[in-house]
C-alpha cells in the first residue's frame, strides 16, 4: 500500500490528506481520510495523478492609469505548465482600458484554459472610466 | 529615458584653479563653518564621501543640546560648548531648525551616586551653567512623571534639537549662498602645491590656499598625511533604540544616569526628539571598522534594561527602530573617559587647519567651532570681507505641515494642492514637503536625504506606507526609473530594476 | 478649500473588504453612508493580492484579491454609498467629527456613527530588533508585494523570507515565478504561521525550505544586503550557540506579524486590547466610545478576506442601527465580560450585554492542537462548544452562543 500525506489547497481549512492506495492510484483504489468534504478526495487523486494550479500574474498595461493588470487563469492548469503559461503572458501589452473579466489570451500554453484579467485599469485619458 | 543626475557628474573643479578655501567634512561642524564662510566674499568648497551632507555621526546622536557641566572649566569642549549652546539657539532661530529648552534630569538610582551629582554641579557652575539644583524624588516627579531615583540634578539650561535638520539647514544654505559642495568625494590625502594646498580625492584633486580638516573620525589620520604629529582617533560606536511617538508623549525632558566613571559616554539616556519620538543610548564599545553602523541585538536588551533602571514603567515594546554612530575619540580603550578637542594647526603648514577629536557635545559646540575657526584663525591670519546683508541668502528650514494649525493648513492647500496630499501616515508628510526635499539645493536624490528633509520613512512603519506612494509619484510624475531610486547613494539600490521589462512604445 | 460640513448617519473609515462591506451594509438598512479611504482605488489591500483563494465563504467560488475587492465595491456603490477615495483621515473627534485631507482639499464631516475599518500595518524590523546593518534591501512582505504587483518594480534577485505569514508565503512564489530564486523562509516558532495550503502550493511545489525555529541574527551589508546569519531557537526563544549558517542574498523580506493601525482610534479615546492591539468592543462592535465601531483587521488580525468583511457587515449594521437611534443592542452598556481561557489567546467581543439574543465569538487557540474540543462556559454550564479535527494559530475559530443561556461572564476555552 502506497501511502502520503497532501495538503489540500482548495478552500482556507487546508486539511491535511492521508491518502493511501495500490498499484496505480484511481477513483477505486485511492483511499482519503482526513477530508473535510467531497472535494478533498478528487482533489487527493489529481494530486497524485495531475496534479493543477491556478496561475495568477500580471501583464503590462499601456496608457494605463496603472502599468499592470492582474490576470489568472480561469481554471487550474496542469502544474507543470505553470512557469510556461507564464514565460508565454511575459511580453504581452494591453490597451487601457482593461476590464475585469476580459479575456487575454483564449488558450494558455496549450492548456486549453483561458486567462482573464482579474483587476480593472482605467485609461490615462479617461480615469473615470475602467 | 535620461538618467537622473548623479553628484559624480558634476566635475572636479580643476585646471589649476584654486579656491579660497577647502573644507574636508560635512558633518555638522563642517556645515557650520560652511555657513559662516558663505556670508564672506570667497570661494570655498567642501568635500563629502557621502551622498549627503550629515551622514555620519552629525545624524547618529542623540540631538542634546548640552549645558556645560561635563567638561572641565578651562578645557576647548567646556568653552566651545558654552559658547556654542548660545549660537545654536541663535542660528536654530535664523534656520528654523527645530529645537526646545526641555531641561535635563541626571538621576541617582541611589545614595551612592549623589556625590557625583555635586561633582557635576560644581562643574557646571564653574562653567557658568545657571539653575542647577539637586533635587528630590517628589519634586523629580513633579519634572517627569515615572522615573525612579532617590535624587537628581536639574539642568534647566539644556535642551534638544534635530542634529539632521540642523546640519542640513546649515548645509543647504551655504550652498544657496555659493559654496561649492562636492558629493561622493572622498579625501585621501593633503600636500603643499604652489600658492596653497591639494586634497587628492577618489575623484581628482581640489586645491585651496586654506584646507580644513574636519572629517570627523577620519580627521585624525588624514591630518597624518601632511602633519604627522596629529594624533591618532579611536571609533567608539554608541548604539540607539527609537520608540514611538507615542512614548514621547509622556517624556517632557532628557533623563541620564550619573555619568559613569571612566566611560567612553555619558550613559545610557533617555531622550525626547524634537519630533516626538524618544530616543535610549547610546552604548559605548570601541571598535576598530570607523564606518561601522551595525547594531547588536544584546546591546539592545542592554540598552532597554539600563533605561529601564531609571524608567521602571518604560513601554519596551514600542521599539520602532534602532541606528548606530561612531564618536571620534582620542582616548585609546585602554585610557578610556574624554580627550579635549584639538584645534590645531599644521606646524609646517599653518593654513592647513585640523579639527581633530569633536566628540561630545560637538553638536551644541558646532557653531562656536566654525565662529572660532572662521574668525581666530582664517580672519586673523588675512581679513575675509563681509558680503552685504543683502546678498546673503536666508534659507529657512520648512516647518513640517503636520505642526501647523488647521486654519493654517487650510490656506497652504488653497496655495498649492499637493499641501493635501498626505504620503506618509506615520509622520504626516505631504506631497509638496516630498517635492520640496528632493528640490534641495544640494541635488541629493537619495531615499535617506529625502527622509532627512521631509521624515517620510522615519516614521513607525518604516516606509510601508509612504515608500510604494514615493515609487509611484516619482516614476509615474517624475520619470524615474527603478534603478534610480538609492537608499544612501549608488552602492545601495533600492531595487533590481523592472519586474516585467518595459520597451518603450 | 473647506467646504461645508457634511453630515451622514454613518461614516466608514477605510475602504478595504471591511469598510466596503460596512458601508454596503449600513447604507442598505437606509442610513446615509460616507467611505472615506486613502487609496487611489477601493478595497484596500486586496488589490495588491493578485493570488486567488478569496470568496470561498462570501460568494462560493474562488476570487483572486482585486475580484474580491470589485464585488464590493459594486456592492457599496450599488447601496448609494458616498465614496471618497485618495483621501486620508487625520483626525477624528469622539463626537463623530472627522478631518480630512486630499489634493486640493482639506475637508471636515460629521456622523453619528464612525466605523473604523483602517486594516493594519506590518511588523517592521525595527520591532522586531534584528542586529546588523540597516541597508537597502530589506522590505515588509506586503511592501514588497505593492511595489511588484502594482509598481512592476523588481525588488530583488536573491531573496531570503523572514516569517511564515501567508503574504510571504504568497510572495515566495510569486518572485519565483517572476524570475527570483527564494532561498528560504525562516520561521521563528517551532511551527508555520501561514495556512497550510500556502505551505503546500507556494513552498513545496517550488521546493523553497522552510527553517523552523530558526531566525536570521544580523544582516550584512553596509549598502545592499549581503547575507544573512540565521541561527536556530530553541524553547525558551535563546538562539543555539554554533547552530548559525549564513545565507547569501540580495533581499531580506519580512512576513513577521501585523499591527492594527489605532493610532486615530487612540486619538479618539478608543480603548485598546493589549493582546489584539485593537479595539475592545461588545458584540454589536462598538468601542468604549459610543457611536464608534470597529472591525475588520484594525479591531484584530484576521485570517481571511471573507471573514473581515463579514465582520464589517455585522459591525455596518449595528452602526446604521445606532445612527437611527433604535437603542437597541447599540447603545445599551455591553457589560458581561468576555474572557479568553486556556489555551485561547483573545475572544471579540470582549463584552456581552442581555439585549442580543445571541452573540458570534471569534478567536484563536494560542498553539497547533491535533483534535480540539472548545467550550464557552458561563458560571458552571456550558453554553456551547464546538470539536475540531485541528486548531492552528494561523486560523480563526468562530463559536455562536444564546445570551439567555448566559449565567454571569463567558470564558473560552480549549481542550
Amino acid at each position: 500500500m502506497n501511502h502520503r500525506v497532501i495538503t489540500c489547497i482548495l478552500c482556507p481549512n487546508g486539511c491535511e490528506l492521508e491518502v493511501g492506495w495500490d498499484g496505480e492510484p484511481t477513483t477505486q483504489s485511492v483511499e482519503v481520510l482526513g477530508n473535510l468534504c467531497a472535494k478533498g478526495i478528487s482533489y487527493a487523486l489529481d494530486e497524485l495523478t495531475h496534479p493543477e494550479r491556478t496561475l495568477t500574474t500580471s501583464i503590462r498595461v499601456r496608457g494605463g492609469v496603472q502599468r499592470l493588470a492582474s490576470v489568472k487563469t480561469v481554471s487550474p492548469i496542469p502544474r507543470e505548465a505553470v512557469v510556461a503559461a507564464r514565460e508565454l503572458l511575459q511580453p504581452m501589452v494591453l490597451n487601457a482600458p482593461v476590464a475585469i473579466g476580459q479575456v487575454v489570451v483564449e488558450d494558455v500554453a496549450r492548456t486549453g484554459v483561458q486567462v482573464i484579467v482579474t483587476r480593472a485599469v482605467a485609461s490615462q485619458s479617461d480615469p473615470e472610466q475602467s | 529615458m535620461p538618467r537622473l543626475e548623479r553628484p559624480t557628474d558634476q566635475p572636479i573643479p580643476g585646471g589649476g584653479s584654486m579656491f579660497d578655501i577647502v573644507l574636508i567634512g560635512a558633518g555638522v561642524v563642517g556645515s557650520a563653518i560652511a555657513r559662516v564662510l558663505s556670508q564672506y566674499r570667497c570661494t570655498v568648497a567642501v568635500i563629502e564621501k557621502e551622498s549627503d551632507v550629515g551622514m555620519a555621526a552629525s545624524s547618529r546622536n542623540s540631538g542634546v543640546i548640552h549645558a556645560g557641566i561635563n567638561y572641565a572649566p578651562d578645557s576647548l569642549r567646556a568653552r566651545f560648548c558654552m559658547q556654542g549652546r548660545k549660537l545654536l539657539l541663535t542660528w536654530c532661530d535664523e534656520l528654523n531648525v527645530p529645537y526646545k529648552v526641555c531641561g535635563k534630569l541626571i538621576v541617582a538610582p541611589s545614595e551612592e551616586e549623589v556625590p557625583g551629582l555635586r561633582r557635576l554641579r560644581s562643574t557646571g557652575e564653574a562653567n557658568g551653567v545657571p539653575g542647577l539644583a539637586i533635587i528630590g524624588p517628589n519634586e523629580i516627579t513633579e519634572l517627569q512623571p515615572g522615573i525612579k531615583a532617590v535624587a537628581a540634578l536639574h539642568v534647566p539650561s539644556s535642551g534638544i534639537v534635530s542634529p539632521y535638520a540642523m546640519t542640513l539647514a546649515m548645509a543647504e544654505e551655504a550652498a544657496v549662498n555659493g559654496v561649492t559642495f562636492l558629493l561622493e568625494c572622498e579625501a585621501t590625502q593633503i600636500r603643499p602645491v604652489d600658492g596653497g594646498y591639494a586634497v587628492d580625492t577618489d575623484r581628482g584633486t581640489v586645491s585651496g590656499r586654506w584646507v580644513i580638516n574636519s572629517a570627523g573620525i577620519h580627521a585624525g589620520h588624514l591630518a597624518q598625511t601632511i602633519d604627522p604629529e596629529a594624533p591618532d582617533l579611536y571609533p567608539c560606536v554608541g548604539e540607539y533604540l527609537i520608540l514611538d511617538k507615542q512614548v514621547g508623549e509622556s517624556l517632557a525632558m532628557s533623563v541620564y544616569p550619573a555619568p559613569p566613571v571612566g566611560g567612553a559616554g555619558l550613559g545610557v539616556h533617555i531622550t525626547p526628539t524634537t519630533e516626538g519620538n524618544v530616543l535610549l543610548g547610546p552604548s559605548d564599545e570601541y571598535v576598530s571598522d570607523p564606518e561601522t553602523t551595525s547594531c547588536a541585538g544584546k546591546t539592545a536588551d542592554q540598552l532597554l534594561e539600563e533605561a529601564m533602571i531609571m524608567w521602571p514603567a518604560l513601554p519596551r515594546h514600542l521599539v520602532i527602530g534602532a541606528y548606530a554612530g561612531i564618536r571620534a575619540k582620542r582616548t585609546s580603550p585602554s585610557v578610556g573617559g574624554f580627550g579635549d578637542f584639538l584645534i590645531r594647526q599644521t606646524p609646517s603648514a599653518d593654513r592647513v587647519v585640523h579639527l581633530i577629536g569633536i566628540e561630545s557635545p560637538g553638536l551644541t559646540a558646532a557653531p562656536a567651532i566654525a565662529d572660532y575657526v572662521v574668525h581666530e584663525i582664517l580672519h586673523a591670519n588675512e581679513p575675509l570681507v563681509q558680503k552685504p546683508l543683502s546678498e546673503v541668502v536666508h534659507r529657512p528650514w520648512s516647518t513640517r505641515f503636520d505642526d501647523l494649525p488647521e486654519e493654517e493648513k487650510e490656506r497652504l492647500v488653497a496655495k498649492d494642492p499637493n499641501y493635501g496630499d498626505i504620503i506618509c501616515r506615520c509622520e504626516g508628510v505631504t506631497k509638496h514637503e516630498l517635492l520640496h526635499a528632493l528640490n534641495n539645493p544640494l541635488g541629493v536624490k537619495t531615499l535617506t536625504g529625502i527622509k532627512y528633509r521631509c521624515r517620510a520613512t522615519m516614521g513607525r512603519c518604516s516606509g510601508g506606507y509612504c515608500l510604494p506612494r514615493m515609487v509611484e509619484i516619482l516614476q509615474e510624475e517624475h520619470g524615474w526609473e527603478p534603478d534610480d531610486f538609492v537608499l544612501r547613494g549608488p552602492s545601495s539600490p533600492a531595487f533590481a530594476g523592472r519586474l516585467i521589462e518595459e520597451r518603450h512604445d | 478649500m473647506t467646504e461645508q460640513i457634511r453630515e451622514f448617519d454613518v461614516a466608514v473609515i477605510g475602504g478595504g473588504p471591511a469598510g466596503l462591506a460596512a458601508a454596503a451594509a449600513a447604507a442598505s438598512q437606509g442610513a446615509q453612508v460616507a467611505l472615506i479611504d486613502r487609496n487611489s482605488q477601493l478595497g484596500g489591500i486586496l488589490n495588491q493580492c493578485i493570488h486567488d483563494g478569496f470568496g470561498l465563504h462570501a460568494f462560493g467560488e474562488v476570487l483572486t484579491g482585486p475580484e474580491f475587492a470589485d464585488r464590493y465595491v459594486r456592492r457599496a456603490t450599488d447601496a448609494g454609498v458616498f465614496l471618497q477615495s485618495n483621501t486620508l483621515v487625520t483626525s477624528l473627534a469622539p463626537s463623530g467629527e472627522i478631518i480630512c485631507s486630499r489634493y486640493g482639499q482639506r475637508k471636515q464631516l460629521r456622523a453619528k456613527a464612525i466605523v473604523l475599518a483602517m486594516g493594519c500595518r506590518e511588523r517592521t524590523r525595527g520591532m522586531i530588533r534584528i542586529p546588523g546593518y540597516r541597508p537597502a534591501g530589506v522590505y515588509t512582505a506586503g511592501t514588497a508585494q505593492w511595489l511588484t504587483n502594482l509598481a512592476n518594480v523588481r525588488i530583488g534577485r536573491r531573496v531570503v523570507i523572514l516569517g511564515s505569514g501567508d503574504i510571504g508565503l504568497i510572495m515566495a512564489r510569486r518572485l519565483t515565478w517572476e524570475g527570483a530564486e527564494v532561498i528560504a523562509v525562516i520561521e521563528k516558532l517551532p511551527y508555520p504561521s501561514g495556512l497550510p495550503r500556502n505551505i503546500n502550493q507556494c513552498l513545496l511545489d517550488y521546493e523553497i525550505p522552510l527553517h523552523l525555529s530558526h531566525s536570521v541574527t544580523c544582516i550584512h551589508g553596509k549598502d545592499r544586503v549581503e547575507r544573512v546569519t540565521v541561527s536556530r531557537f530553541d524553547e525558551t526563544g535563546t538562539p543555539v550557540a554554533g547552530s548559525e549558517f549564513d545565507l547569501v542574498c540580495d533581499t531580506l523580506l519580512l512576513s513577521v506579524g501585523l499591527i492594527p493601525e489605532n493610532e486615530l482610534s487612540r486619538r479618539a479615546g478608543v480603548v485598546l486590547d493589549r493582546t489584539t492591539s485593537g479595539a475592545t468592543v461588545g458584540a454589536s462592535y462598538m468601542t468604549n466610545v459610543p457611536g464608534i465601531f470597529s472591525c475588520g483587521n484594525v479591531l484584530h488580525i484576521h485570517d481571511l478576506a471573507d471573514w473581515a468583511a463579514e465582520e464589517g457587515e455585522r459591525a455596518g449594521a449595528s452602526a446604521a442601527k445606532y445612527a437611527e437611534g433604535i437603542h437597541g443592542d447599540a447603545v445599551v452598556e455591553e457589560s458581561i465580560p468576555i474572557r479568553a481561557g486556556d489555551g485561547i489567546r483573545y475572544v471579540i467581543p470582549q463584552r456581552v450585554s442581555r439585549s442580543t439574543d445571541q452573540v458570534l465569538m471569534s478567536f484563536r487557540v494560542t498553539e497547533p492542537r491535533g483534535k480540539t474540543t472548545i467550550r464557552a462556559i458561563s458560571g458552571k454550564a456550558m453554553i456551547g462548544s464546538t470539536q475540531l479535527n485541528k486548531a492552528h494559530p494561523a486560523t480563526m475559530v468562530q463559536l455562536r452562543i444564546q445570551i439567555e443561556d448566559l449565567a454571569g461572564p463567558v470564558e473560552v476555552t480549549c481542550s
